[in-house]
């Protein structure tokens, strides 16, 4: 899972092949690896100011010439980004590798395991299945069916007795009281 | 009622005095007992309309969902928090708990109030959990600009709500829902009563949010913690939607020339948020801009206040909730292995986490509105009443589902497809846990395509 990719750090030895590829990169100092694509898109992205994680081992871009191993100046190479002691601080040591069966829980395997049981069983087996079996029991929530079956006996009823199906007015016209027209 | 509250307050003891081998554990299972209770308020019958009556508090069809809603979603903020929590000392876990219990009795008895100055009370005592949360749990500097935003844009706006509520208990000598549906029309004539109608709506309209006060919703649910996230999208913003459904039927006649502005801020709100998200960078972000635009739509349809406007609000409201919180889940997968928000960062996700990139895509397809989930049931509902309103909102509808449809595809196609870049290459496998909390949301909204009159409210 956790790929670990080491290019190489120093500049090694210099050699034919070196000088030709010097020429064909184009790069100005001696020795000068050419950046990875994914390099060159992390150095791209690190300008934003975002911190990267170093997650696995992908090394970080590198801006300045690296010289030679065996050179008396020593060797100028940018340091990392992020230094592997800070890194393992920060605990991105995967859980995965302490424990292959980690759920996401704890880091306690045991504790790991029950917590992921009783998520299961109490998320899905009770409040899903019990709560589902419960909502399509549930007798005719909304009295839904219950108006269905009014309307039908209603409509029955007044085609027998031959009066309109609904009233035109919904209340009563007897009942309202207008103020009378005259002026005031 | 008490049936859910007094677990949920005696969840309280529990976490304090539980041992810490087993919390996250014993919280997770208690919760998911107290959501399986709510959901006997399901149970209604609809002769009065009001169940699980006292004198306090009641449940009917519009509220029920969203308790049952609010109930469902504290397992899985825990659920959600169990990672990243990990690392604090035990004390402060049991604190970021109980913030979560107490906003969950908060958002109960809010739901379930009866008296609006009650609801008023609890609308209020939700924002202090959510502005803890947000301050002491949120992962950048921001987030006490975030806090302030979100703390005194909702304060500015409910302090006229106040004032109106209390006028109206003045001049009506009761504010309790169960009587308000049934007053006589108000006398309001007068040009203050339009400072009145505006005093009443404006915090709801602040919370939802409506477009032109939207500022502090970005914010917030960026820089809030996994589960503040969870709860603001989710739970919080339907708080407006609620108060505005309640309040609105006694707002006549006021309304049908008042609301006109605040439709087309609304609509254009759908159109401008959703354009916005296409510039993203950030991937929470574009979730809260979504929430926006979503919430947007809900506004419009409630004030548009026909049956089919009602319930596609509702509607809309529930499976929001449930879209939206999950989609900040899957963000926070990103984000706890990354530790950035920027979506041009982990890309080509499918080849490496395949059974993340299934969520992704069934929740970008409940994002962008597909048939047959709710989340589509809603919205044509309402773009359908808009249209009987006015024939001219059709193209600001069409146009914001047309740009939610790019948006949606856009955060997919930019996080799990394309090519691999290389911080992702060595991420971290999912976790059990987060494919149970994907689940966990995923399988009600399928459920509910089953029966959604559960979520119709009381007009359908």
């Amino acid at each position: 899972m956790l790929r670990h990719r080491f290019p190489p750090l120093g500049g090694g030895t210099a050699r034919p092949t070196d000088l030709i590829r010097r020429k064909s990169t184009g790069l100005p100092f001696p020795g000068q690896q050419s950046p990875s694509p994914d390099d060159r898109m992390l150095s791209r992205l690190s300008k934003f100011g975002l911190s990267l994680p170093r997650l696995g081992s992908v090394p970080p871009a590198r801006f300045v010439s690296q010289s030679k191993q065996n050179s008396s100046a020593g060797s100028s190479a940018v340091t990392e980004l992020h230094n592997r002691e800070e890194k393992s601080e920060h605990g991105e040591v995967s859980q995965y590798v302490k424990n292959p069966d980690y759920h996401g829980f704890s880091s306690d395997p045991v504790a790991d395991e029950w917590n992921m049981k009783v998520g299961f069983f109490m998320g899905i087996s009770v409040a899903l299945v019990i709560g589902g079996t419960f909502i399509h029991y549930l007798p005719d929530h909304g009295m839904r069916q219950w108006a269905r079956r009014e309307a039908e006996r209603i409509i029955c009823q007044r085609e027998q007795q031959g009066l309109p199906l609904i009233e035109e007015n919904y209340y009563d016209p007897s009942k309202i009281i207008l103020p009378s027209s005259r002026e005031e | 009622m008490l049936m859910v509250l007094a677990p949920t307050m005696m969840l309280l003891p529990m976490i304090w005095l539980c041992s810490s081998a087993h919390l996250w554990t014993s919280a997770l299972a208690h919760s998911m007992a107290i959501a399986l209770i709510s959901l006997s308020w399901l149970c209604l019958p609809m002769e009065a309309g009001w169940s699980s009556l006292n004198t306090f508090v009641a449940t009917d069809p519009l509220s029920t969902p969203l308790l049952v809603l609010t109930c469902w979603l504290l397992p899985l903020m825990i659920l959600a928090s169990q990672n990243h929590m990990a690392k604090e000392p035990i004390n402060r876990q049991r604190t970021y708990i109980s913030l979560l219990v107490s906003l969950q009795i908060f958002l109960v008895l809010a739901f379930g109030a009866t008296e609006m100055i009650m609801f008023y009370i609890m609308f209020e005592a939700t924002l202090i959990p959510t502005l803890i949360i947000i301050t002491r749990w949120g992962n950048q500097t921001e987030r006490l600009n975030a806090g302030i935003y979100f703390l005194f844009y909702t304060l500015a706006g409910s302090l006229p709500l106040l004032v109106a509520l209390l006028l109206l208990q003045n001049s009506t000598g009761s504010l309790s829902f169960l009587t308000t549906q049934f007053f006589p029309p108000l006398q309001l004539h007068t040009e203050a009563s339009k400072f009145w109608w505006a005093g009443c709506l404006l915090a709801f309209l602040v919370k939802m949010p409506l477009y032109g006060a939207h500022l502090w919703l970005p914010k917030a649910h960026v820089e809030a913690p996994i589960a503040g996230s969870m709860v603001l999208a989710a739970v919080l913003l339907k708080l407006g939607g609620y108060g505005m459904m309640r309040i609105i039927i006694i707002l006549d006649p006021l309304t049908k020339q008042l609301s006109y502005p605040f439709i087309i801020l609304a609509l254009w709100g759908v159109v401008m948020t959703g354009s916005i998200c296409l510039r993203q960078t950030d991937l929470k972000s574009l979730i809260a801009y979504s929430s926006v635009s979503h919430m947007g739509l809900v506004a419009a349809g409630i004030l548009i206040q026909t049956p089919w406007g009602l319930t596609g609000a509702l509607i809309l409201m529930i499976a929001h909730g449930l879209t939206s919180s999950a989609l900040f889940c899957l963000a926070n997968t990103n984000y706890e292995r990354t530790h950035s928000r920027t979506m041009l960062l982990a890309r080509g996700l499918q080849m490496i986490l395949p059974l993340l990139a299934t969520w992704w895509f069934l929740f970008t397809l409940a994002n962008l509105a597909l048939p047959p989930l709710p989340n589509l049931m809603g919205e044509l509902m309402i773009i359908t009443s808009l249209f009987n309103w006015s024939n001219w909102t059709l193209l600001l509808t069409g146009a914001g589902t047309l740009i939610t449809a790019s948006y949606s595809l856009h955060m997919f196609l930019t996080t799990q497809r394309g090519p691999v870049t290389s911080p992702v290459v060595a991420i971290e496998p999912t976790h059990t846990r987060e494919h149970l909390l994907m689940v966990l949301h995923l399988l009600p909204l399928l459920l509910l395509v089953l029966k959604p009159t559960l979520i119709w409210g009381w007009t359908l």
